[in-house]
């Protein structure tokens, strides 16, 4: 399998009469856009704004994130979404490197986030450093929450295509290319390279916790195995209010550094069988079923390691533990990559649950950290929601528009998957 | 909590609890495993009477689980 990244690089975003790039500048057409994404009548306002690094601009709350992308032979993006349903992972992919889709309405769920595009809050999450295109939608009135989650979703997604698909044609600055065969293959090449696979964890718990994959609800589905590809060019999509530090946002998925990073390492010093989107269920049986055929398909693969991500706190804990226990007693190493709630001075247990087997953790930071974020001069969202969210109280917003908040209210400040700066200290 | 009411009041205490491998972790020492997460003790899928009969047997099994007299941490299966 073979994809081409075609990347054109975005330093800045501005309006303009046409969505183009040039020279490094995204131009949007707001209206344009505003009325492509109003299409949707289930909306009852919705508007756009921009927010660039370094500005004093806060946006609150953010549901989800997505980089424009589009198939470079036009047949749109995220199949089962804004694609016909096919394989993605092969072909050419144009990708508007730096840019970002935010989406930001009304509260839907408790667990969303800010994002703010400098001072202290800015450094603990990776969109205030993309060019952000701002997606502020309401929709109308008494609209279920699961549909209101559904068509802010879609929305971010469509838009992102949008704007990808308007730049079609314009040259890329850099082709970036991930080409695998099949486990057979690269097992043959490689004998005596380890096999390694990556255990992707996923919040499937309904109730507005949700991660799609081919636009097919994970959470009734079972661990399936994926080539590493399909991960990289749009497989998956985040439909999740999970707690906004350790969401992994559908820009996330195309950006997952595991798989990037084990694909770096393919072929020199390991052997990549690919990817295992697994579940992450509400009830005891499920969790088993789900991590025991985890080790099925490892097994199967005859993998001698395994990376586990993690996504969310609290009862996954214990995905994550049954998954690290299995592998173990197989044989299989594994290392798992997880954020910590060890409360607000980081001396509480910091997993709801534990096993002896999980010998090799990587951290990902306290969820439970305070911190000040200063005002801002322009707030886009509803700054207020931040009493209803994750890691921020009634009292969080004062007077003068600064917050105080634990770190798990930052969108991916402790991403499981390892896409941001907090970690342990070595000493 | 379980642990405190437990070692300050000497009261037996039976944690209703869906994910069991947590409660064996934090020490709970009688446990009744509940349905899911979102609904820890009713089984809304079932309708009101299965939701009902649910409820009942857990009750009843956690009154159980109170009564039994127990030398380790111990899951009361159905």
């Amino acid at each position: 399998m073979k994809l081409e990244l075609h990347k054109i690089t975005v330093r800045d975003v501005q309006w303009g009469t046409e969505t183009c790039v040039r020279e490094g500048v995204l131009y949007v057409d707001r209206q344009r856009a505003v009325d492509f994404v109003a299409e949707e009548k289930r909306f009852a306002r919705v508007d756009l704004e921009l927010a660039r690094p370094g500005e004093s601009v806060r946006i609150i709350p953010v549901k989800d994130a997505v980089e424009p992308r589009v198939k470079m032979d036009g047949k749109g993006y995220f199949p089962g979404f804004l694609a016909p349903m096919d394989r993605c992972g092969e072909g050419r992919t144009l990708v508007l490197d730096g840019a970002a889709v935010l989406t930001c309405g009304p509260i839907v769920a408790f667990q969303e986030g800010f994002v703010d595009m400098s001072g202290p809050g800015a450094v603990y999450t990776p969109f205030s450093e993309t060019q952000n295109i701002v997606l502020v939608a309401e929709p109308v009135r008494d609209l279920e929450q699961h549909q209101y989650e559904q068509i802010l979703r879609e929305a971010g997604l469509r838009l992102a295509v949008h704007l990808a698909q308007a730049c079609l044609g314009s040259p890329a600055d850099a082709i970036e290319t991930y080409e695998k065969g099949s486990a057979c293959e690269e097992n043959e090449k490689f004998p005596a390279l380890p096999k390694v696979i990556y255990v992707c964890m996923n919040i499937t718990q309904g109730l507005l916790h949700d991660t799609y994959l081919y636009g097919s609800d994970l959470r009734p589905a079972l661990p399936t195995l994926l080539h590493p590809n399909e991960v990289l060019d749009g497989a998956m999509v985040s439909g999740n209010c999970v707690s906004a530090c350790d969401k992994n946002t559908t820009w996330h998925h195309v950006h997952n550094p595991v798989v990037a990073a084990l694909y770096a390492r393919h072929g020199k010093e390991l052997n990549f069988l690919g990817v295992v989107p697994t579940q992450e269920s509400t009830v005891l049986d499920g969790k088993i079923r789900a991590s025991k055929m985890n080790l099925t398909i490892a097994q199967q693969l005859g993998a001698d390691g395994v990376i586990i991500s993690e996504e969310g706190y609290g009862n996954p804990d214990t995905d994550l533990c049954l998954n690290a226990k299995n592998f173990e007693r197989a044989g299989i190493k594994s290392v798992v990559i997880s954020d910590e709630a060890a409360g607000t001075d980081g001396a509480s247990q910091s997993l709801a649950d534990a096993t002896p087997e999980m010998t090799a953790f990587i951290s990902t930071g306290n969820v439970n950290e305070m911190l000040v974020v200063p005002p801002m001069d322009r707030v886009i969202g509803w700054p207020e929601s931040i009493a209803h969210l994750s890691g921020g109280a009634a009292e969080s917003l004062r007077a003068d528009g600064s917050m105080l908040v634990e770190m798990q209210a930052i969108i991916a400040s402790t991403a499981e998957i390892g896409y941001n700066r907090v970690g342990c200290e070595w000493i | 909590m379980t642990r405190e009411i437990e070692k300050a009041a000497g009261i037996p205490v039976v944690q209703i609890a869906t994910i069991v491998p947590i409660m064996l972790t934090v020490g709970a020492n009688r446990i009744v495993p509940g349905v899911a997460i979102p609904h820890p003790v009713g089984a809304p899928d079932l309708g009101a009477d299965g939701d009902r009969a649910t409820r009942r047997e857990l009750v009843l099994r956690a009154f159980r689980a109170m009564q039994t007299e127990i030398s380790e941490q111990t899951v009361f299966e159905r």
